[in-house]
């Protein structure tokens, strides 16, 4: 399991006070077309390095849970074009949002209760893919192939969602918030469970904990994450189609997880703004057909050379360079004073 | 017979009543009927294949009985699943330890305790000074663990992995104890020590053992059953079962 030393919680706690002062130094179009776009993508890919890493399951249904709370948002946006039925204010229209993501994650959860492996891979995707279409299909709530427009999100402070700054800092801090909630959760007797069913799915039963409610435990708590990156992607594309949340959206945060690395939570944001970089620049220099291509190599090579992705080069060259981890006094680290 | 001859009482912790379990054609375990007092000490024995894990597995509820009942201190368990049937108070440890190898020793056990109690979804981490994770370094101390408290699991040796085996089996304060092949692996240094922690055992708690080692089996039970072919073939006391000649015949025919 995964823990903070105080050093890591330091150079953290840097890290963020870099992000939190980046916008004195970064042009409009870094901070939020490529972190704030890697941040709330990032979250989604979060959502599945939380699920893979800690309970062992791979799920393509990521973007579709994002996409739920994206499209629930959008039919209950009081801005919305076309308005619908159902328009609220942000203030309830965003909350009802991940609650249904987290919903749909609990639904994943038990529909996929009894797979694993290529299984569930399989199921995910199909499901994925069956929401998109259905998506595209259905005019009268998801308004089909032009899907719902003009959702501009909440004003912040009396300043429009959209202000690149107000963007940038929401999505900060949502993204450092599902970060630190991943970790703490691990460390609880429910995420505790969670790398017990990947380690042993017997011995956890044996031991009185029902392996079924827990997986569908972790698909919500998984939907809820993905649900907020979703609600927020709403906001910075302005809108949601059913070619947003369909076949490609649904690989590209598996990849973003892979590249990042799928041994830490942080992977999983290395990954996404390392595909949001290549997405900007490569696209516009290579052609945005040749794109996927370029991607697809980089995924290769990344899964050649490091399994665990660009967090694992990290990791070993920080073991190269850096001492040893200093021995944490086991029972802080399982009770609240721990770091 | 030892120091824990104690009389078990009189209330049937378990009994199994035509109990059992295929595989496909295979017929693992047939027809097995057993009374097991409670407090008593069962040791069960036989050559390798004859059926013992999967009794246990029955037992457990991993792969439940094809036919047959079972019945825990009363209560019909054959259709309950295995964490039902844990919480009902059924503890068992692995012949090939099963343990949590990405999570350390202390959280394996406490894990363990947990499982036992409610608050299993608790997203709270527990405070400062909590009975659970005390308790679970009480049966690191119990199990000679406290060493490798923070060691992660894969990282600590077989002897070790088996002792971990225990406490977790033990966490849960069970009232039926099913240990497969507790000695299996261990040195002759490390052998002495089980035998005292299995001694050390309440007397009200059921043990069922499945052991190759006679020496451990039959100095540490009340009755043992002999296993072959998926059947019992003998029950009987250990000053008797030595003597067997049918129990001889498995023995020295080299059926292990
Ligand atoms: N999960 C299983 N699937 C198929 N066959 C099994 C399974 N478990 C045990 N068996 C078979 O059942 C028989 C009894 O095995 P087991 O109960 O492990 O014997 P023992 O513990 O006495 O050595 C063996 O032939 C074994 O191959
Ligand atoms: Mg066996």
């Amino acid at each position: 399991m995964i823990m903070m030393t105080n050093r890591q919680w330091l150079m953290t706690g840097a890290v963020v006070v870099l992000l939190l002062m980046l916008p004195l130094f970064l042009p409009n179009f870094w901070l939020a077309n490529i972190l704030g776009r890697a941040m709330v993508y990032g979250i989604v890919a979060l959502s599945l390095t939380f699920l893979a890493h800690y309970g062992g399951f791979i799920s393509l249904a990521q973007t579709m849970m994002a996409g739920v709370a994206g499209y629930a948002v959008a039919m209950m946006a009081p801005t919305a074009i076309p308005l619908g039925p159902l328009a609220m204010s942000y203030g309830y229209a965003i909350p009802l949002a991940v609650l249904a993501a987290t919903l749909t994650g609990a639904l994943v959860g038990l529909i996929a209760v009894n797979t694993r492996e290529i299984y569930l891979l399989m199921i995910t995707l199909a499901l994925a893919v069956g929401f998109s279409l259905f998506a595209q299909s259905n005019t009268q709530w998801f308004r089909g192939y032009e899907g719902i427009r003009n959702i501009v999100g909440p004003e912040v402070f009396g300043m429009p969602f959209r202000t690149h700054l107000v963007f940038y800092y929401v999505a900060l801090i949502t993204a450092v918030l599902m970060y630190l909630l991943v970790l703490y959760v691990v460390r609880t007797p429910f995420g505790l469970a969670l790398q017990a069913v990947r380690d042993s799915a017997r011995r956890t039963s044996a031991i009185g904990f029902s392996v079924a409610l827990h997986r569908i435990g972790a698909f919500a708590l998984a939907g809820f994450i993905a649900g907020c990156g979703g609600v927020l992607i709403t906001f910075y594309n302005i809108g949601i189609t059913p070619s947003s949340i369909g076949l490609w959206p649904t690989v590209a945060v598996l990849i973003m997880a892979v590249i990042g690395g799928l041994g830490h939570p942080l992977g999983a944001f290395l990954g996404a703004l390392i595909y949001a970089v290549m997405d900007t620049f490569a696209s516009s220099i290579i052609g945005h057909d040749r794109f996927n291509t370029l991607i697809g190599l980089v995924f290769l090579t990344i899964v050649l050379i490091s399994p665990d992705g660009v967090w694992g080069i990290g990791k070993r060259l920080a073991g190269l360079g850096g001492g040893k981890e200093p021995i944490t006094d086991p029972v802080a680290k399982l009770t609240a004073g721990g770091k | 017979m030892t120091s824990n001859s104690a009389l078990p009482t009189d209330t049937d912790a378990l009994v199994l009543t035509g109990v059992g379990r295929r595989f496909g054609a295979l017929a693992a375990v047939s027809n097995v009927n057993m009374t097991i007092k409670q407090g008593e000490r069962r040791a069960v024995l036989g050559p390798n294949g004859a059926g013992k894990t999967t009794l246990f597995n029955t037992i457990c509820g991993d792969f439940p009985p094809t036919s047959g009942r079972i019945h825990l201190f009363g209560q019909d368990i054959s259709r309950l699943k295995p964490h039902q049937r844990a919480r009902l108070g059924i503890g068992r440890t692995y012949q090939t330890s099963l343990l949590f190898t990405g999570l350390s020793v202390l959280e394996n056990l406490y894990l363990a305790v947990r499982g036992a109690r409610k608050g299993r979804f608790s997203m709270l981490k527990a405070g400062p000074g909590d009975a659970d994770v005390a308790y679970a370094r009480a049966l690191a101390d119990r199990v000679r663990v406290t060493q490798l408290l923070s060691a992660q699991v894969d990282a600590i040796s077989h002897g070790q992995r088996r002792q971990v085996e225990i406490g977790m089996a033990l966490a849960g304060n069970p009232k039926l104890l099913m240990l497969d092949e507790p000695a299996a692996g261990l040195s002759a240094a490390e052998r002495p020590e089980l035998v005292a922690l299995i001694r050390s055992l309440p007397r009200d708690l059921t043990l069922v053992l499945i052991e190759h080692d006679m020496d451990v089996a039959l100095s540490n039970s009340d009755i043992v059953t002999v296993m072959k072919d998926g059947v019992v073939v003998v029950e009987n006391t250990p000053d008797l079962i030595a003597d067997d000649p049918v129990v001889q015949s498995i023995y020295l025919g080299g059926g292990h």
